[in-house]
């Protein structure tokens, strides 16, 4: 990498001596990081079987598991699980759907009709030999035909069984509510987030509680089964003994980070959507300028001092000095200030401001004391990330060539380890393309 | 098998049995040098599970997230996030900015198996507690780096937190109507990346079982946000953007969040032709609708023409009916749909109680909070909330007495040198000024 001298923001980082540490220190890390290819897998050991219909949040658990190197065989009927037709604007990349695609991560495929006496044998011959079964079924279907938790275990004591479902698989409302599947934007709904995202002063229907824009709940849901089958697997280390998980994707994204939980109860009342402002800070939001929208941060005192500074306009220091000032439930209060702000940065070009605001910034790195760190950056679209050329230094974007269809690029795994590297190994999504290596590779015939 | 399948995994997941049951993670101890919230996320969770986790803090200050209340809000003179950040945790205060502060950090880092950190790029190694340093005085180490960029690449000193991670990752333009664009609430962009976090460590802590090695985990907070989104492989296929689509999730037809004849807000969205037809059923509009070629199957409903016209006929519904009406007939159909509930609706929602997700705790310090359990549930190692979360300093004799060996005279000149200390006279950081601190057997080990 090129020495271009780098801009620092932190007091404890502005020193020409700290700054030759960490270029060596880049350098360790470039050697220990990047180069994976002869390194071991950290779940080469781990078999998991994935039998997911039409729940996403039981394909990505998967696919993490086998980017952490576990053999992932997905199991479906012999039509395919319907999520390979699930897909943005009716784009299909061969015959499977964008989503299905990103995840179709290092996995095999086998069909197998569970509904089938024989192949059940089959299924249940595998199940001997594997460590983890995802089951992102009708809570209660694996169990109706002989191979849920209860008889599984019977054949393979040493058995993590993950269930993923809206309600989960025990309590009252379990089994009331089996009937219903599985989404995204169901899941969101009963996690709480749309209850926050929006503004309702807008006339109708921009008024509604909105959705947020990506998977929120399925990813929050596979993460935490990723967490629940990594800590059984340490215990199945130690003790031999396997167990089984619960998930609720109604209840993923809110047990998470607990804050409706918290605020309800403390307040006594839900939190009001208070479109573009936050509960905790202000200014943290997402404000427009000219041509385009900003994020600005400032959480401590100082920080919003410094954006007073940029802005020209220190006259409001004397109303909103402290956080206590700018922080309220009066959202009338919230929007004087919100409007002061926005007509500021209404004067700028989104460079313009984000410019402004890190020389500040650096400046303030230097300074002995005082000085905050407002922050300003462009909210970027994923086209204009796309170019950014960190994220092709770190790999975290892979460029991947399909020999029919053509190249594509998938998201790489977001964590990097020195001993046992994640990777993405292949990408293939053919429904039963494995069957017949896994049924010789398992003794299955 | 004559037992009901649901009463089986409830005797499995039985709450009143969880305090018999053996904790996963007991006996690893992690360090956490860590503030805000996608560090503080890993060492919860850990701490759940049973991890012995000491979270070390400047003296006075402490962790800048125990002022960060919602509307300026305290509970009982703290942060009630703070509790649920931190529930389960040793609370040490050391002076890191000290040579026999770092000597501190070493000490603990040899007797510890996990270290967390999530201070900016490259501080720790500046401050001699990075990987480099502390693997030498514990080979066996797994040290976790939380940032925003990474440690390498050009953007690593780049300032972050959620919502500009939000932005870098190209997360921010997704949410909302065309033309307006919210954050994801509730920092998702911290506890997405936690959770991440966690698997990781998890996964250092299995192959380390099998193998005796650590090791070392870059994790940046904008790639965790980039795995999840499908908007590059989609941008990379069709050279365009997903972009905000409001309440539609575009991959689901029909989909939306509406408005009931009794004025509430409930989630739908289909997935699959089975759950089509099944809503169709339940709306009485087979016939008409199922003959329409532009419906009857997905990948023709999921074009954006036609998904419109869908939602147009379903919001028409919606209206006719009350929130109660449509949940009965997802129950009794089998389609996607849930109320969109608010912070009170959920913490009032007696299912989550009964599921774990919310309990309440009695702390000999705070007494009884209602506050989320733990993230994921085990049936065999299940997690639980012991205690909240304590002042500044509060276990210093604690751990430095029992874990490093000091006398109470080294303790002292610790105190007097500034390389340890306590909390400042502030709410958050402070006990609640009626709690009898002379009293404490741990706080005056």
């Amino acid at each position: 990498m090129k020495n271009e001298k780098p801009q620092v923001f932190s007091k404890h980082l502005a020193d020409r001596k700290v700054l030759k540490q960490l270029s060596i220190f880049e350098e360790i890390l470039l050697k220990m990081m990047t180069s994976i290819e002869n390194k071991p897998e950290a779940l080469s050991d781990v078999l998991v079987l994935e039998v997911s219909y039409a729940n996403f949040a039981g394909i990505i658990t998967a696919s993490i598991l086998a980017e952490l190197g576990a053999e992932v065989i997905k199991v479906e009927p012999p039509e395919g699980d319907p999520a390979r037709k699930i897909t943005y604007n009716s784009v299909y990349f061969g015959d499977v759907g964008i989503p299905f695609l990103v995840e179709s991560r290092n996995k095999h495929y086998i069909t197998l009709d569970l509904k089938s006496e024989e192949e059940r044998e089959k299924f249940k011959k595998l199940v001997s030999k594997a460590s983890v079964i995802i089951d992102a079924t009708k809570p209660g279907f694996m169990d109706s035909l002989g191979v849920g938790y209860r008889q599984l275990k019977e054949i393979n004591s040493g058995l993590i069984y993950a269930a993923i479902s809206p309600y989960g698989h025990y309590t009252s409302k379990a089994k009331e509510f089996s009937n219903i599947p599985d989404t995204d934007l169901t899941a969101q709904a009963a996690s709480g987030f749309p209850a926050l995202i929006g503004d309702p002063k807008l006339p109708e229907p921009y008024n509604y509680p909105i959705r947020a824009g990506i998977w929120a709940a399925w990813y929050m849901t596979s993460v935490l089964a990723v967490t629940g089958i990594l800590l059984a697997l340490i215990h199945k280390a130690k003790t031999g003994e396997g167990q089984m998980i619960d998930l609720a994707s109604n209840d993923a994204i809110s047990v998470c980070h607990g804050y409706p939980i918290a605020m309800a109860y403390i307040f006594e009342k839900a939190r009001p959507r208070i479109g573009i402002y936050d509960y905790i800070a202000f200014p943290y939001a997402y404000l427009p300028c000219k041509d385009g929208n900003v994020a600005v941060v400032c959480i401590r005192d100082e920080d919003f001092r410094g954006l007073l500074k940029i802005l020209g306009r220190w006259d409001l220091e004397d109303d909103w000095k402290s956080i206590l000032d700018r922080i309220t439930d009066d959202i009338s209060r919230l929007e004087m200030l919100g409007l002061e702000l926005k007509k500021e940065f209404s004067k700028y070009a989104c460079d313009e401001l984000v410019k402004k605001a890190l020389s500040y910034c650096i400046k303030s790195a230097r300074k002995k004391i005082g000085g905050g760190f407002p922050i300003i950056v462009k909210t970027m679209s994923p086209s204009e990330v796309l170019k950014e050329k960190h994220w092709k230094i770190r790999n975290a974007l892979l460029e991947i060539e399909h020999p029919i269809h053509g190249k594509f690029i998938i998201p790489n795994f977001p964590a990097k380890m020195s001993e046992t590297p994640p990777r993405i190994k292949w990408i293939k999504y053919g429904l039963g393309e494995d069957n017949e290596q896994i049924r010789k590779k398992y003794n299955l015939d | 098998m004559s037992e009901d399948y649901f009463s089986f995994v409830n005797q499995l997941f039985n709450s009143s049995k969880i305090w018999e049951k053996p904790e996963v993670l007991k006996g690893i101890r992690v360090l956490e040098l860590t503030h805000a919230i996608f560090g503080p996320q890993v060492g919860r969770v850990l701490a759940q599970f049973g991890a012995e986790v000491i979270k070390v803090e400047e003296p006075w200050d402490g962790d800048l997230f125990r002022t960060a209340t919602v509307w300026s809000r305290y509970w009982k003179h703290s942060n009630i996030m703070f509790h649920v950040m931190h529930a389960n945790k040793y609370f040490v205060a050391i002076n890191l900015k000290k040579e026999k502060g770092r000597e501190l950090i070493k000490k603990l880092a040899k007797i510890s198996d996990v270290v967390v950190e999530n201070f900016r790029a490259g501080l720790a190694e500046a401050w001699g507690i990075g990987y480099t340093q502390l693997s030498k005085v514990n080979p066996k180490i797994i040290y976790l780096s939380c940032s925003g960029y990474g440690q390498w690449g050009p953007l690593r000193f780049f300032p972050s937190v959620d919502l500009v991670a939000q932005s870098m990752a190209g997360v921010a333009t997704l949410t909302g109507f065309p033309g307006q664009t919210y954050k994801l609430p509730d920092y998702y962009g911290d506890f997405l990346p936690g959770m991440f976090g966690v698997i990781s460590v998890l996964t250092a802590l299995y192959y380390r079982e099998k193998t005796g090695k650590g090791q070392y985990i870059d994790l940046s907070q904008a790639e965790c946000l980039m795995r999840v989104m499908h908007n590059f492989t989609y941008l990379s296929i069709t050279e365009k953007e997903i972009g905000c689509t409001g309440n539609i999730d575009p991959t689901m037809s029909p989909s939306g969040i509406f408005k009931t004849k009794d004025g509430k807000f409930i989630a739908l969205a289909i997935a699959t032709d089975e759950q089509f037809y099944k809503l169709l059923e339940a709306m009485n509009k087979s016939s008409s609708i199922i003959n329409n070629e532009k419906f009857s199957k997905i990948h023709e409903r999921l074009k954006p023409e036609n998904m419109e016209e869908l939602i147009r006929i379903v919001e028409e519904w919606v209206k006719t009916k009350s929130m109660e009406e449509i949940i009965e007939l997802a129950k009794k159909y089998g389609f996607p749909a849930s109320p969109v509930m608010d912070d009170w609706e959920i913490f009032n929602d007696e299912w989550r109680r009964e599921r774990g997700s919310i309990v309440t705790v009695n702390d000999e310090m705070y007494g009884e909070a209602v506050l989320p359990g733990p993230v994921v549930m085990l049936h065999k190692t299940p997690g639980r909330i012991k205690w909240l979360s304590r002042p500044v300093g509060y276990h210093n004799k604690y751990v430095f007495k029992k874990l490093l060996g000091l006398s109470d005279e080294e303790i002292k000149q610790l105190e007097k040198e500034g390389v340890i200390g306590y909390w400042d006279n502030k709410p958050g950081l402070k006990p609640p000024i009626y709690y009898d601190l002379k009293n404490d057997k741990i706080f005056n080990y």
